[in-house]
Parts: structure tokens; sequence; C-alpha cells
């Protein structure tokens, strides 16, 4: 029962990273309809600019909003710069992915020329280890599991408390009819591309506090759990990518306690097949509605 | 007098059919250097091994060339980027053989890639040099393989007879799940039981995980005095630290092979958990050589005169399988004068006969003194920085192993020596 309360407490805490991921992804498909594989390279950017950032004396907490930003910047360029004029021009949907597939690859070749393709770290920052009944948690991972709920209940409270949020539901249920309502979408798009990439610049960098050692392949090793937790919770579900998160993260801590780690990554597969086959939508996804919260 | 002239003329006219011979065989040879293709991933995740694994050909070829080279042609190493994947590696060698001139000399070739690689190259009678642990080539029938460190089988049986001799009676047994690491655990697994050594855990972990925190878990829950584990840079660190913090700052010793040690991999570790872990409480095991021969100054000191590799030559010159590239460069160099052709059809049979011991030979600790002894006529045994080297039928070395810890100023003790034939007898 100790190495069970135990496993769970160690898979909140990869969940919480995972889940800050796949949250901002699934705001970005929600929005765009886009599957963009370029998050997993932005997300290394992001880890790359929080070392940055900590190299020039900056708090690592600090470094990770300020990453986030950045990479909430350069993720509304990529769609301004890339995505939209593409879109514009009648590209399909598959051909849009590949074009993220290859922004991807070169964004990851830049970030080598930049930095070189070594193992970089941020150092020891996991602080003092925690215990309160059966759970074992460091202090780095207690406050990124705590920075990870406040985003969420922030951008829970923005999509349903604010008028933003409702013009991004709007938007994201049906883009022609909200333009004629009078809505901004470029602009809602702009700010759902921004808030997703300050998620994924921000996810980027609690992977390498995590993880104590990275390289450019950091984002992409991770993309595809990511992705996944965003599936399992419902595509377009925020809250699902949250539990999806959650759920991958414990799913592979659970069984590599109990049946082996080598095998972790399929156990958490295997439930996201099983549960798309018994729930097509997702844990949060609904019929009627395609989208954010709907 | 007619008499008189007879031995010089036959002294002359042999000379002048030597003269064409070397004259015939070199100029077989394009103009230009020879080329010593180093096979080896040069971009990507495993971007570093391309550089570490160019170092030993640097060092032979600068130290070639000083003495003039080999049939009147300098050698130069040639990246042949292998990425480290075999869907890449395939196009790459296959264009490098049919486009590079003087492509005669091969090393690298490493385990990610060698069931492509391989082929390719042994395909093209190109003899070349390997540091791949695949057991699948202890017997190989490729007739240009040559080896010179010990298979992944017997460097895991030795790291469990390093056990044995700390005292260490239960083992954590982690490995990351990829054929360079695994390829220990067979010879683990033979060698745990006869050394009366318990595998606590025996397992593989996947690469690059957010957390091993839950395995961590259970084998602190078992007490195991030493940790037999290999995996990359990333996934160390990783583990290390989730064991650090899960043990209340404690680490066991850890038993790892000797090529775990790359700048990458020391970097990494030491930011997770300290240098002074590195120094005090990991054991290197791998092939044993002495640090104390000329042969192994002479190398040393030829990779801190060339700039390319001046900054990694400390740690480069504490590991084996580098070492076992730079000899073997020699011996496929001085088997080319040898035979007079740098034509792999023609040299690869000379190979063994310039390493192996037989009576009346010259030993020759470096290429030029072999270079010299040849040119006299002299039967040569090259014995270099692994010292004396015989090679099976199937193209293979394995001499002793030894157990080396890195101290700082990136030098490394000495800690221990187990004998080949031990190992051998664990392997059954």
């Amino acid at each position: 029962m100790h190495l069970l309360i135990e496993s769970i407490g160690f898979g909140v805490a990869s969940g919480a990273v995972l889940s800050l991921g796949a949250v901002g992804f699934t705001l970005q498909f929600g929005i765009s309809n886009l599957l963009n594989v370029t998050y997993g390279a932005l997300m290394s950017l992001g880890a790359f600019l929080g070392l940055f950032l900590l190299g020039h004396g900056l708090n690592i907490w600090l470094a990770m909003v300020l990453g986030g930003l950045m990479i909430g910047a350069s993720s509304v360029a990529f769609s301004r710069g890339l995505i939209s004029p593409l879109t514009r021009r009648g590209l399909r949907p598959f051909s849009l992915v590949i074009v993220s597939v290859s922004a991807g690859i070169v964004l990851e070749y830049l970030i080598v020329v930049v930095a070189g393709p070594a193992t970089q770290s941020y150092g020891n920052l996991s602080g003092a280890t925690l215990r309160f009944w059966d759970f074992t948690l460091t202090s780095s991972q207690v406050i990124i599991l705590v920075i990870a709920v406040a985003l969420m209940l922030g951008l829970h409270l923005l999509l349903t408390r604010t008028q933003l949020g409702r013009a991004m539901r709007a938007t994201s249920s049906n883009r022609t009819l909200a333009q004629s309502c009078g809505i901004a979408t470029s602009r809602v798009s702009d700010l759902a591309w921004l808030i997703s990439g300050t998620f994924c610049g921000m996810a980027g960098i609690a992977l390498a506090i995590t993880t104590e050692s990275f390289d450019f392949t950091l984002g992409s090793l991770f993309l595809i759990p990511m992705i996944a937790a965003a599936v399992l919770g419902g595509v377009g579900q925020p809250y699902g990518a949250m539990v999806g998160g959650l759920v991958v993260g414990i799913a592979t801590e659970v069984s590599a306690a109990y049946w082996s780690p080598a095998y972790e990554s399929v156990i958490a597969f295997a439930i996201l097949i099983l549960m798309l086959l018994v729930r097509p939508r997702g844990l949060f996804g609904s019929g009627s509605a395609r989208r954010l919260l709907a | 007098m007619r008499k008189a002239l007879v031995i010089p003329l036959i002294a002359l006219l042999s000379l002048a059919a030597d003269c064409a011979a070397a004259s015939a065989a070199s100029s077989s040879l394009a103009a230009g250097p020879i080329t010593v293709g180093v096979i080896a991933p040069f971009s990507g995740p495993a971007a570093e091994f391309g550089t570490l694994l160019s170092a030993p050909c640097i060092a032979a070829t600068d130290l070639i060339n000083k003495s003039g080279g080999v049939l009147g042609h300098k050698l130069q190493c040639t990246s042949v980027d292998d990425t480290g994947d075999p869907a890449d590696a395939v196009p790459n060698v296959t264009r490098a053989l049919a486009t590079i001139s003087n492509f005669d000399m091969a090393e690298g070739l490493e385990t990610n890639t060698a069931a492509t690689t391989i082929p390719l190259v042994n395909g093209a009678h190109i003899p070349f040099v390997t540091a791949a642990g695949l057991t699948g080539y202890d017997k190989t029938k490729d007739k240009y393989f040559w080896r010179l460190t010990p298979a992944d089988d017997a460097n895991g049986a030795a790291m469990i007879a390093y056990a044995k001799q700390k005292g260490y009676k239960k083992v954590a047994v982690v490995f990351e799940d990829n054929s360079t690491d695994t390829g220990n655990v067979p010879g683990i697994n033979k060698a745990a039981p006869k050394e009366g050594v318990k595998l606590a855990v025996n397992t593989t972990i996947p690469a690059d995980a957010t957390s091993y925190s839950s395995l961590v878990a259970t084998l602190i829950a078992d007490h195991p005095q030493a940790l037999v584990f290999d995996a990359d840079p990333q996934t160390t660190a990783t583990f290390l630290s989730n064991y650090s913090q899960l043990n209340n700052g404690k680490l066991p010793t850890l038993i790892t092979a000797t090529d775990s040690l790359t700048p990458d991999w020391y970097s990494a570790v030491a930011k997770a958990v300290g240098q002074s872990y590195i120094f005090h409480h990991v054991a290197l095991v791998g092939s044993y050589f002495s640090q104390s021969t000329p042969a192994f100054t002479v190398y040393k000191n030829a990779l801190l005169a060339d700039s390319k590799t001046h900054g990694i030559a400390n740690t480069l010159s504490s590991v084996g399988p580098p070492a076992s590239i730079y000899d073997g460069l020699n011996i496929l160099a001085l088997a080319m004068v040898m035979a007079k052709s740098a034509r792999g059809s023609v040299y690869n049979s000379d190979v063994t006969k310039v390493a192996k011991h037989q009576a009346g030979a010259e030993v020759v600790d470096s290429f030029a003194a072999g270079e010299r002894a040849l040119a006299k006529g002299k039967k040569i045994q090259y014995v270099g920085v692994l010292g004396a080297v015989t090679f099976n039928k199937y193209h293979n070395f394995a001499g002793a192993f030894a157990a080396d810890v890195f101290t700082g100023k990136s030098t490394s003790r000495r800690s221990t020596l187990i004998s080949a034939s031990e190992v051998s007898k664990l392997l059954g």
C-alpha cells in the first residue's frame, strides 16, 4: 500500500508537468484545429531560454514565467508568419501538419547551431525532500504542482468569467459565426496562441527542472505523451488535458512500480486506446460541441 | 671480377623490383591522401560520439603523417555521418564509399548502426576497426572486421567480477533499454550466480523519462550495495537525482562501463549529484591498459598536441575504446606498409602478421618504429597502448579488464584488474 501511494505521488508530480504541456497543446488545437508538432521544439526552446535566463542571474521561477512568455510570443509569430498565410492559401490540414513537423525539425537544429548538441542542465534545483503521509516529493515538484494548478485555475477563470474567454470559446466553436457577431477572431486567435505558447514554454522549463538534464530533443520526447494526455481528456478540452496528464503520469509510475519500468509508456498508451474505444470523445469531450469547454 | 658483381647485381635487381612493386601498389592510389573514414554520428542526439571516435583517428594519423605517411601518401580522417540512425546510415555510408577517393581504411561503426554499416564497409573490402560491443560479432565471418575491445557481455561479466572483488553481495542491475547498454546483461546474468552476487533488481528502463522515482523507491527498499548501471547522460542524471532525493542524499557505488565516461555524461551527472560522487563512488569497468608505457605517453601526447583533441585528451585517454581504435589504425597502417599496398583485399591478410608474437620479430610500439623495422626487412610485433594484441580467428581481441575511478584533474586511478581468463570462465 505504501508503494502504491508513493508511486501515485510520483505520478501526480510528473503528471503536473505533462498537464501543463497538454493544456497548452489542446488550447492551441481548440482554436486553430492544427495538430501543431512544432509544439515539441518550442518546449525545447523554452528549456534553453530558461538556461539562458538562469545564466544571467534570474531566479528559476521568474525565468520560468519570462521564458514562457517569450515562447508565447514565438508561438504568435509562428501562427501569424507561417500557419495563417498557408491556411489562407487553402493548404489542407494534413499539409499544415507536415509544415509543422518541418518547422519543428528546423527549430531543433537551429537550437543545436546556437547552443550545441551537448546535454545541458540547470543544476540540482530539486530542493529539500518533503515527506507527508506516504508521499515523497521535492520542494521543486511541489512548486511546479502549485504553478500548474494556479495556471489551470487562471485559465478556467479566463475561459468562463471574461469576455475574452467567451470570445475564444465562440471562435473555437464556429469561427465564421463568431466573426459575423463582431468578434475579432484573428486577435482572439493571437491571444490563444500567446496563452498556449506560454504554457508550452513553462512546460519545457518545468521538464528541464524535473529531469535535471536535457538537450534539444527534450520537447520531442515528451510531445507524444502530452498529445496522448490531451486526447485522453478530450481534444480541445483544457480540463480534460489536466486530468489526462495526471492519468498518464500516475499510470506510468504505478506500472513502473508494479510491473516493469521498461513498459511504462506502453501502459499509458494502452489506457488511452481503451478509453477511446469506450468513450471516443475522451473523458471530457461532449457530442454536441467540438471545442473549448463546449 | 664478374663473380664480385653478381651479388650486388642481384641486390640491385631486387631493389628495382621492390620499387616497381611499391610504385605499382601506390600507383593504384589516386593522388592525394589515403582516407580513413570515421563512420559515426556527427549530428543528432548522439553527435558527441562522432567527436570522441574521431579523436583516436586524429592522434594516429598525426603521428603517421609525421613519419611520412603510408606508401608516400598522408592519411586523412574523414567524417562519415551515420547520424546514429540505421535508416540514414545506409545512404550516407554508401555515398561515401562511392565518392571518396582512396577510402582504404575505416573506424567507428558504432553499435547503433553497426548492423547496417558493417556489411557495407566489409562488402567494399575496406578493413575497419570497430569498438562496437555487440556479441553478434564474437564469431563474425566479416573478413575485414577487426575489434580490439571486448564484447559487451564480457564487459558485463567483468562488472560482476569487480563487484565480487569489492565484497558486494547484493547489487541492483539497471540498464537503459537500447542495444548498446543491454548487451552487458547476458554476461551479468551468467557471472552473478558463479560469483555468488545476488541481483536485487535486474531491469531495463526507458530513456529520458520525467521520473524513475517508482523504480528507485523499489530499489531503495531492497538495499543494494551497488548499482550496476548504464544509460545515456540525461537518463543517468535523472535516475541518480531521483535516487538521491528519495534516499536522503545517499547514493550507492555505481559500476558502469568505461565508455559511459563522455564529457556529456560527466557534465550531466556532476551537475545532478555532484563531482565528488563521480570521483569517489563511480567505478568504470573496461579494457585494461597501462598508463605508464611509452606507447601510452605517445598516444596521450598526440591527443594533447592537436587542437581538435586537446580539450578531451585527459578524459579520452582514461578509457579503453578510443585507445583500441588508435592501436587498430596503427596496425592497419603497418599492414599496408608490409603488403606494400593500400588495397584492403591485399593488406588485410597482413593485419595479424603485424600484431602477432613470432620468433625473431622486433617489438615496436609506434607506427614510426614499425615502419623503420619493416624497411629493414625485419618481422615486427606491434605492442601499443593496449599491450600485445592477439587476434582470434574471428578477428577479435579481448584482453584483461580494469576498473578505474575518475579522479579530479581529469585523470583516472586504477582500482583493480580482472583477468581475461577469469571473465572467460564466468561466461562459460
